[in-house]
């Protein structure tokens, strides 16, 4: 009867925890400045700003503002979106948070975000990264700031690419598939070889297929959002997907994303000469095998002519409409977005979201470097609140990938599901 | 005397359920919770669950789901007890202490642990399978269809189930006094009438409690369903936990996803009735 009685008292604090979600809110912050010594609280996201940064920052802001202490907390990213609808309902809520960019337009849409359309000047308006500024909007009205990005890259071995007599790195399309035919010829007889590890639901890749294609997730017309993956082009970009995976001859599971398994691990283990991904996933892998660091390379990922346009994943920053300091948290937005702090964004090898200066980027590595390239063409999801559901939850995009590569449903059937479930989504 | 204990269950069981029911009668979503507003919306979330097909698939795949984690644990975990009573001392004493340390493992640890098992590429299953002649199962993937991931699912739950039935089941056994199974020999009787007349009197009311709790905690069961493949694929091993997990938390429908809450406690409601009456009732009894 024991675990009775205590799995008894886990649901009743369940329950009171929800009970109390409920019972909360009420006044709002505003902008009472208090006088006397205040505190700034900022959340940023684990693995986003570097140490360096937020030193050197959190001193010169001190410094310009007498009687203000930074509260600096970083946050974990799992189950941050849970953590942030709470402390966002709370009366002691955070000044400036950093979140997703996938997840700012449901926070913007439901106005639990202060809108900053007017102070856009201040914050570097004309250098923000295009990827990031579509999800920091919402209903013409501006809710965030860019923050920083990343894209993802196809990372090669080097050292493999040479000795299947491959002497440049592929540009387009057809000279990517050249390419894998060569390593094949040179490597397949290895059977546990891979020419590239794509595993079936690698959603990201996708989207740069179909936007290379002309096609996209959604259509947009002011806050309505469309889903338009049943259109011809998303239809080929889906197409060159498969035409990849069986080119290829991927080992990877059809049924998973690139990160169970790890991808960087599998890479690490020395029988893959390409994967697409992020610039650090370099470093997981040499965890695996030191040397491969120094042998491999990267390009942008190739589209029918020239690099295809890229997911860029990344965050923002946003001023809670619960802050208790928001004129603190705008002037702290304004110094973080200056070129000056930017800059050791792109030095830490991120995109940075407020600054077009990317020289420290380029000179950070062929991984960064190749980043850098694609960056100009880089994209979002659809800024719409309904994505942050998706991606929390069951994902129509790898559920399309998945049945369509392993045969389970036609295209029209796979696309034409996917599509139904987005538009689900998009109404909310 | 009973007073403060009453207030305090009211106060910790009564008012947080009470509130549930309040919220699946309103619209309340990331907006309305952080502005603290209250709109009533009457029983406009019970309708969009309940005229959602796809509601009354998941209802009877979680049904279907529990019945044959249920069935399997307490089948499994009486064939341990029975055969816990027959061993020898040291043999038991290795049983019964991998039994606890199988209890004591984390969920999550031993979900990623079947997640390596079951991998299509680098699982020992698959490789283990192949080993033995079984060719078509290089590659296999125990993922693609909704019946086979919630088989493995049923499996990993099942195994982590398993000891806490054992043990509580082997207790009730041992409350047959050894005297009537000689008794029972003595008289001639067979394995099987010795477990039907002397075991089955002393195990049925810790069954009856032991099948109760396991309905209640398979049916709600959400970690390891999620963490296995978020429901996939393509929805088919989603079950009510889960789906209440993406209408409240992933889609901050917190009115709707208390419905499914208030739907689901019907659900089990009805399902374990019978159960809810016969503990009752022997209870009665045994005052």
């Amino acid at each position: 009867m024991r675990s009775w009685s205590k799995s008894l008292i886990g649901g009743v604090a369940v329950a009171l925890a929800v009970a109390g979600c409920a019972g909360s809110g009420g006044d709002t912050g505003g902008d009472n400045a208090q006088s006397g010594p205040r505190e700034l609280t900022v959340w940023l996201m684990n693995g986003s700003a570097p140490e360096t940064l937020t030193n050197a920052l959190h001193q010169e802001f001190q410094a310009a503002h007498p009687g203000v202490t930074v509260k600096y907390e970083v946050q974990q990213w799992n189950g941050i979106q849970d953590k942030l609808t709470t402390a966002l309902a709370s009366n002691d809520a955070p000044d400036v948070i950093e979140i997703g960019n996938t997840q700012s337009p449901k926070f913007a849409q439901q106005r639990v975000l202060l809108d900053i359309s007017a102070d856009t000047a201040s914050f570097n308006k004309d250098q923000w990264l295009s990827g990031l500024e579509g999800s920091a909007t919402w209903d013409g009205k501006q809710y965030a700031v860019p923050f920083y990005a990343a894209n993802r890259v196809v990372l090669y071995r080097k050292d493999m690419f040479e000795q299947a007599g491959v002497t440049a790195e592929p540009t387009n399309r057809a000279e990517w598939l050249a390419a894998i035919e060569k390593l094949k010829a040179k490597f397949g007889s290895d059977k546990d070889f891979q020419a590239l590890y794509l595993p079936g639901q690698n959603w990201y890749s996708l989207l740069s297929f179909i936007w290379d294609e002309g096609g996209d997730i959604a259509t947009q017309d002011g806050t309505t959002f469309k889903a338009a993956l049943d259109s011809p082009q998303a239809k080929a970009g889906l197409e060159f997907y498969k035409e990849l995976v069986e080119a290829s001859g991927t080992k990877a599971p059809k049924d998973a994303d690139e990160q169970t398994p790890e991808q960087a691990g599998i890479y690490g283990g020395g029988k893959v000469a390409m994967i697409i991904g992020l610039p650090w996933e370099v470093a997981t892998a040499a965890k695996s095998d030191p040397k491969i660091t120094e042998l491999t390379g990267a390009f942008p990922i190739p589209g029918k002519a020239g690099p295809a346009p890229v997911f860029q994943g990344g965050s923002n920053l946003a001023i809670p409409a619960n802050s208790k300091d928001q004129d603190l948290a705008k002037e702290y937005i304004k110094l973080i977005s200056s070129a000056k702090y930017q800059s050791e964004f792109a030095k830490a090898g991120m995109i940075p979201g407020t600054s077009t200066d990317l020289s420290a980027l380029e000179a950070g590595g062929p991984a960064s470097a190749a980043m850098a390239k694609s960056s100009t063409n880089g994209k979002g999801v659809p800024a719409t609140p309904g994505w942050a559901t998706i991606e929390a939850g069951q994902n129509p995009l790898k559920d399309m990938l998945t049945a369509y590569l392993t045969g389970a449903k036609s295209i029209d059937q796979a696309t034409a599901d996917a599509n139904a479930v987005l538009n689900e989504a998009f109404a909310g | 005397m009973m007073a403060p204990a009453l207030v305090f269950l009211v106060a910790l069981l009564g008012w947080p359920a009470l509130q549930v029911v309040f919220i699946s009668f309103r619209e309340l979503n990331l907006g309305e919770l952080v502005r603290g507003e209250v709109i009533w919306t009457g029983f406009d979330n019970y309708v969009e669950v309940l005229s959602d097909p796809e509601f009354w698939t998941i209802t009877l795949r979680t049904v279907v789901f529990t019945t044959g984690v249920v069935a399997a644990t307490v089948l499994l975990g009486l064939g341990l007890a029975v055969l816990m009573r027959h061993l020898s001392r040291g043999v038991r004493m290795a049983l019964q202490i991998s039994l606890v340390l199988a209890w004591a493992t984390p969920i999550i640890a031993t979900t990623t642990v079947f997640q390596w098992m079951f991998d299509q590429q680098y699982g020992i299953l698959n490789k283990t399978l192949v080993l033995l002649g079984f060719e078509s199962y290089s590659g296999h993937s125990w993922f693609s269809t909704g019946a086979s991931t919630l088989t493995v699912i049923g499996l990993l739950v099942c195994w982590q189930a398993v000891p806490f039935v054992a043990f509580t089941l082997y207790a009730g056994l041992l409350g047959a006094s050894k005297d009537l199974y000689e008794a029972a020999s003595i008289d001639g009787a067979t394995g099987w009438q010795a477990f039907r007349a002397v075991s089955w009197p002393a195990l049925r009311p810790v069954l009856a409690i032991v099948v109760f709790l396991s309905v209640l905690w398979d049916f709600k069961v959400f970690t390891q369903v999620w963490a296995i493949r978020q429901g996939g694929p393509d929805g088919q091993s989603t079950t009510l936990p889960v789906l209440l997990y993406l209408k409240g938390i992933s889609g901050s429908g917190f009115g709707v996803a208390a419905a499914v809450a208030v739907l689901m406690l019907i659900v089990l409601v009805l399902v374990t009735w019978r159960y809810m009456r016969l503990l009752v009732r022997s209870q009665e009894t045994e005052l």
